[in-house]
């Protein structure tokens, strides 16, 4: 029960801080990858007068990744008119060049507005459709999720070091007492903290290890059932066994913070 | 002639600048000496003491303890002096989440002695303070003379040159004082440790020769015996 006691005042708000890392790792890489199918499922059209190349497009702007001409007699197809083959050639010589334009990265909607502004600059081009309904509900959509996700992990995370905090005052009333009696007898600042250090790595190992067995669960059990695609597509994201060195990592940073910071603090009685 | 243990020349201790505790003392305490400190309430016996194992830097003047300046210390040579002290205090500051074993070693065991060595001098200890049987107990189980003794213990686990007690037998039953005088006294015969012991009132029947220092109200120290 001591056990216990001891190990989950220290193990809880470490896990709390390790979940919101964890979590900030996850949805970053599954959010780069949705973030990816976005952008290659999204392109914009481009009508120009006259022929344009690549290069002519990447000199308006720079977010140009790939340009595709749609052909003249595939748009007369999807109008579905029958025309006689003569007529039909004459009006497929007659339209404009219809382009389809994939970009480098996910745009925001005002950088998307920027990028339709700067093609609009060139005399050729006569008209473009950014397709700005679709594209922004799915960003603003996104942008939300996103930003919601982050605020609750930056207050979980506030949450949890407040906790250390509190746990830091905990351990000074239970070990400064000890720490100066051992000071007093001519104890390093290593051996006052020993006892302190020890007790901070078991917690810091086990707080990354149940961290990274409940990511381990989620990937392996949870989602595997899950209807949401995006989680299924990005099964592999969810967790990998490097997660665990960083949360390690991480966990034993923040406690010997924690622990240096309450040894310093015991001053010696006069 | 034996080494001086402690040397004070001029020596003035103050926690603030306005009101000196120790007033321009000078003395030396030598190798083997068994010393008493008495004065009234506040006159600042503790506070001498406190200054020999440099918990409290001196105003003015000289300090030498074990041959180490005291007013220029250096944090590592003040931990490396302290491993080779004693120090008996009023209110024991004993660990109270340590058992009494672990208590005692505690100066071996930051010097870094096998668990066989301290487990062996915790057994001799503990029989000289008369406690065996209790080193798996707890401070907060053993009565205040019984705390004192393990007290005692530990102060003389590394065999210490110097061995500091503020009021050791202060509260104590009459049996357990006489065990610690009678361990002191055979600490001082035996191993020629240097004693500085801060007391009201020396004990009636005390079989060594001792020295005695006086410090009067103004914090000025002479010695009397």
């Amino acid at each position: 029960m001591k056990f216990i006691k001891t190990h989950l005042s220290l193990i809880f708000p470490l896990m709390a801080i390790l979940l919101g890392l964890e979590f900030f790792i996850v949805f970053d890489r599954t959010t780069e990858s949705f973030e990816k199918s976005l952008k290659n499922g999204y392109t914009m059209m481009v009508v120009a007068k006259n022929e344009m190349s690549i290069d002519d497009f990447r000199s308006w702007d720079k977010h140009i990744l790939k340009v595709e001409e749609i052909k003249k007699s595939k748009i007369l197809n999807s109008v579905n008119i029958d025309f006689e083959k003569e007529k039909g050639e004459s009006l497929e010589n007659s339209l404009p060049n219809f382009y389809s334009i994939k970009l480098n990265k996910y745009l925001s909607i005002s950088e998307l507005a920027e990028v339709k502004a700067n093609l609009k600059k060139s005399e050729d081009i006569t008209r473009i459709e950014t397709f700005n309904s679709v594209y922004q509900s799915q960003y603003e959509l996104f942008s939300f999720i996103k930003f919601s996700f982050n605020t609750f992990i930056v207050f979980m995370t506030i949450i949890g070091f407040f906790l250390i905090l509190k746990q830091m005052e905990v351990w000074n009333f239970l070990h400064a007492q000890r720490m100066k009696v051992m000071e007093i007898f001519g104890a390093s600042l290593f051996l006052r903290s020993k006892v302190l250090i020890n007790l901070a790595i078991v917690d810091a190992i086990l707080s990354a290890l149940i961290t990274s067995g409940i990511f381990f669960i989620i990937q392996n059990m949870w989602i595997r059932d899950t209807q949401m695609s995006i989680l299924k597509e990005n099964i592999e994201s969810v967790f990998y066994l490097s997660d665990f060195f960083i949360l390690l990592f991480a966990a034993i940073f923040i406690v010997l913070v924690a622990v240096f910071l309450v040894v310093i603090n015991v001053k010696e009685e006069e | 002639m034996s080494e001086n243990v402690i040397t004070a020349k001029k020596l003035t201790l103050a926690y603030d600048s306005t009101e000196k505790i120790i007033n321009n003392a000078t003395f030396e305490i030598k190798k083997g000496d068994f010393v008493f400190i008495t004065g009234p309430s506040g006159s600042g016996k503790s506070t001498l003491l406190k200054a020999f194992y440099g918990n409290l830097k001196p105003q003015e003047g000289e300090l030498n303890i074990g041959g180490l300046d005291m007013t220029n210390i250096i944090k590592h040579k003040l931990q490396e002096l302290r491993t080779h002290l004693g120090i008996v205090f009023q209110d024991y500051k004993l660990i109270n989440e340590w058992t009494v074993e672990k208590n005692v070693v505690l100066p071996l065991w930051i010097a870094g002695y096998t668990a066989d060595v301290q487990s062996s001098q915790a057994k001799r200890l503990l029989h000289h303070v008369k406690l065996t049987g209790k080193e798996d107990k707890y401070p907060l189980e053993l009565s205040g003379g019984e705390q004192q003794r393990v007290g005692v213990a530990r102060a003389m686990a590394k065999n210490p040159f110097l061995i500091l007690a503020d009021e050791p037998t202060g509260n104590l039953d009459e049996y357990s004082s006489n065990v610690i005088w009678d361990l002191m006294e055979n600490a001082c015969q035996q191993l020629d440790t240097t004693i500085v012991v801060v007391t009201h009132r020396i004990p009636m029947m005390f079989n060594i020769p001792y020295r005695h220092f006086s410090i009067d109200a103004g914090g000025n120290i002479r010695e009397v015996h």
